[in-house]
């Protein structure tokens, strides 16, 4: 019985010209030896049966997988007596690669140019004869999924079986690789081989790991030393074999396939002039991520911000009542009231605005521009000295810095990725939002974006200068140098974007509910104690830490104790910080609206200078648990968590002092 | 092709496979597999935001981090040398 075996690259529509051939006269099994898949069928064709041999989808046979291994091994041991290559015919270029490897064997092969009816979708225009003829094969339009072009594809293979022709390309590798050819063919002439020799010397050359073995196996002193004058030039010469079968492709596709003008190309282009350019890009940069933090307040505060609000405490008086009626003690009234719906209630209140600029974000994300964004960022971090790369973990430190202190994973040398740690926690991350809105609320409600801006860029600042410092005296050294890839531009999809915009509004719920809720059950308990004090007073557990902690932050403009324990909790979580200052405001003043409370508690200044404090302070225990994984040091954990401090308090003094002088305050 | 590939990447200010693939007159697809040919072959380095050696399946963070990987590009020793030739 005859063999035809299929060949192709994975998605080349392989496997559904197979069951179109085979219908349901299929059997399963594996290759032997291997966890590789084996499919086999017949075909009966004019009184005929043919069997049908499936080999595993790859993009070239090399020995780099079993599939590989596998699917070469058969088609030269197994001796099929055709193979057909199905090759995706949107694809042609790539696929040919494949095509070029089984010329590179000389094996019998007929082309299934499968999804030709894709192709002409997308204005591919291919020559099946000039292709034929290029190739030295036949060529045969299919659509495996509309059973089109299978009795010609099976007629050709079948014809192609009792014809005795020559199907060995004839490459030439350049004159040095010609001539170490032949050399080897000589030396191999006598060698007790499974493969053809021309073949073998070709794969020797490319470095084929397998056949080396192979030959290393032979025991023969000519091969031996044979093997040894190859391992110095194996390395360029893989490149140059490699690079003349792309020329084969290209002199065959130049000839028989017109490729359609794409018109995405030139415009990607002509954007990009403009939005990396030198001057304009970091300009054009500032002032979309100021639209986008316009357009939350716009949408997030104006439209919907409000029902939230009014949802909470309808909420509120609903629990209220309820325990009322249920006779609950006066303390699980409290706690609820107060500590969870005061404290965790009004972190929800910016969930809104929180969706929104998760919104846009993704927008920016899906439409390929961060990359662009991190391409300008690494021009100007160049400039500085400094690793550009390190942009990228700073861009997904907007979103939390856990993984973007994991992300510097992918840098190179120490001093870069101890630098990119270090500085990472000073991108305001999704949990700080929060307590910006709050204060923006309280004072800024009409400049809500160009407050946000300013805090997001001066966060940028400050690690940029962090860094260039670093890079001076704690880490010297030479940054590796790295080449952005900017990827065509794209119309965001809507699921992308409300996916992003999902994953990280359920993490802050999940952590509204979890993190949050522990910080605010403890503090609420330390609030409350000892027995018998007033509850949320100076005199309480919490209220004697806040005034121990507070004397700190006096010269920064909110030396209260309320202010000093809102800090401390935000140590746990930052978005503890917000719902810790409601909880002691709500529960001095019964139905204060922590708004209210905080524009009592601090001035215009004082708010400004505990925002800039909140960005730059000390990062989260998730955040300094993962600087101590990365770096595997206690030492450099316990300074992150200090300087940043340091640095943060500083900042918030020079904030608040330079505001008073300047008569701000 | 290959070598001109590598040249592109040394030449250009930023990466830009669809613009290289305009340049040298095949597809992106070519210049995608080529790409990964040149770093198999250790020529250059690529790499994106996401191999933090961690599978994002089993990371509690996840969800927050980047969904569209931000790719560098790297001309190893090995690379740089071949373009010396």
């Amino acid at each position: 019985m005859n063999t035809i075996a299929l060949v192709g690259n994975p998605n080349s529509g392989k496997t559904t010209l197979f069951n179109a051939l085979t219908g349901s006269n299929q059997r399963v099994g594996n290759w032997p030896g291997v966890t590789v898949e084996k499919k086999e069928g017949n075909i009966k064709y004019k009184g005929q049966i043919y069997t049908i041999i499936d080999l595993p989808g790859t993009y070239s046979l090399g020995s780099f997988s079993e599939d590989e291994i596998v699917a070469r091994d058969f088609i030269l041991k197994g001796n099929p007596d055709v193979v057909i290559n199905v090759i995706d015919a949107t694809n042609i270029e790539r696929n040919l690669y494949l095509t070029t490897q089984l010329l590179e064997m000389g094996a019998k092969i007929v082309i299934a140019l499968n999804m030709i009816d894709e192709a002409n979708a997308k204005k591919i225009e291919i020559d099946v004869n000039a292709l034929s003829k290029k190739i030295g094969a036949p060529v045969v339009p299919t659509i495996a999924s509309k059973k089109k072009g299978i009795e010609d594809l099976v007629s050709k293979a079948v014809e192609l079986i009792h014809k005795n022709a020559d199907f060995k390309a004839h490459i030439s590798y350049g004159e040095n690789i010609d001539r170490e050819i032949e050399n080897i063919k000589t030396v191999l002439k006598d060698a007790n081989l499974d493969y053809p020799a021309d073949w073998v010397a070709v794969k020797a050359l490319e470095g084929d790991q397998y056949i080396l073995k192979k030959l290393e196996e032979d025991h023969d002193l000519k091969v031996s030393n044979l093997l040894k004058n190859l391992k110095d030039k194996i390395g360029d010469f893989e490149l140059e074999i490699i690079d003349k079968r792309y020329e084969f492709i290209n002199n065959i596709t130049n000839e028989a396939v017109k490729f359609p003008e794409e018109y995405i190309e030139t415009v990607s282009d002509k954007i990009d002039k403009v939005i990396t350019h030198k001057i304009l890009g970091l300009p054009i940069f500032a002032l979309i991520m100021f639209i986008v933090f316009e357009l939350t307040f716009a949408i997030g505060q104006d439209f919907l911000g409000g029902y939230v609000g009014t949802a909470i405490e309808i909420l509120g008086s609903a629990v209220e009542n309820l325990l009322i009626s249920l006779n609950a003690p006066d303390w699980l009234i409290s706690f609820f009231i107060e500590g969870i719906i005061g404290g965790i209630g009004t972190v929800l209140e910016f969930v809104p605005l929180i969706v929104v600029l998760y919104m846009l974000m993704g927008i920016l994300e899906d439409s390929g521009y961060m990359a662009r964004a991190a391409y300008i960022m690494d021009n100007i971090m160049r400039a500085l000295g400094l690793q550009g790369k390190t942009f990228i973990s700073m861009i997904i430190g907007f979103g939390c810095n856990v993984p973007g202190v994991m992300s510097t994973r992918t840098l190179d040398n120490k001093k870069d990725r101890m630098i990119a740690i270090l500085i990472n926690p000073f991108m305001s991350c999704g949990a700080r939002i929060p307590i910006y809105l709050l204060f923006i609320s309280a004072f800024f409600p009409d400049h809500g974006g160009l407050v946000l801006f300013s805090l997001y860029f001066l966060g940028i600042v400050i690690a940029l200068l962090i860094a260039k410092i670093f890079s001076k005296t704690l880490f010297k050294g030479e940054s590796s140098y790295f080449i952005m890839e900017l990827p065509p531009y794209r119309f965001p999809t809507v699921e992308n974007v409300l996916r992003n915009m999902w994953d990280n509004v359920s993490e802050f719920l999940v952590r509204a509910g979890t993190t949050i809720f522990i910080v605010v059950a403890i503090l609420w308990v330390l609030a409350m104690l000892p027995v018998g004090v007033e509850p949320y007073s100076q005199s309480s557990i919490l209220g004697k830490i806040g005034t121990f902690i507070a004397p700190i932050f006096a010269p920064a403009g909110y030396g209260t104790w309320q202010a000093a324990v809102g800090l401390f909790s935000g140590i746990a979580a930052k978005e503890a910080v917000v719902a810790i200052l409601g909880m002691v405001y709500a529960g001095v003043e019964e139905g204060t609206a922590l708004v209210t409370a905080i524009q009592s508690a601090f001035t215009p200044l004082s708010a400004v200078s505990f925002m800039v404090m909140t960005l730059l302070y000390t990062p989260c225990a998730a955040t300094l648990s993962v600087i101590k994984k990365e770096t595997g040091s206690t030492k450099w954990t316990l300074f992150s968590a200090l300087y940043s401090f340091a640095i943060a308090w500083l900042m918030s003094v020079i904030v608040y002092q330079v505001g008073n002088a300047i008569g701000l305050g | 092709m290959l070598k001109e590939v590598l040249k592109e990447i040394k030449d250009s200010k930023y990466v830009s496979k669809t613009s290289i693939a305009k340049k040298l007159n095949t597809t992106e697809d070519v210049i995608e597999q080529i790409f990964s040919e040149l770093d198999r072959m250790g020529y250059i380095r690529e790499d994106n935001a996401k191999s933090c050696n961690m599978k994002c399946k089993g990371c509690s963070f996840a969800s927050l981090c980047n969904k569209v990987p931000i790719n560098t590009v790297m001309i190893t020793e090995k690379g740089e040398k071949l373009l010396n030739k």
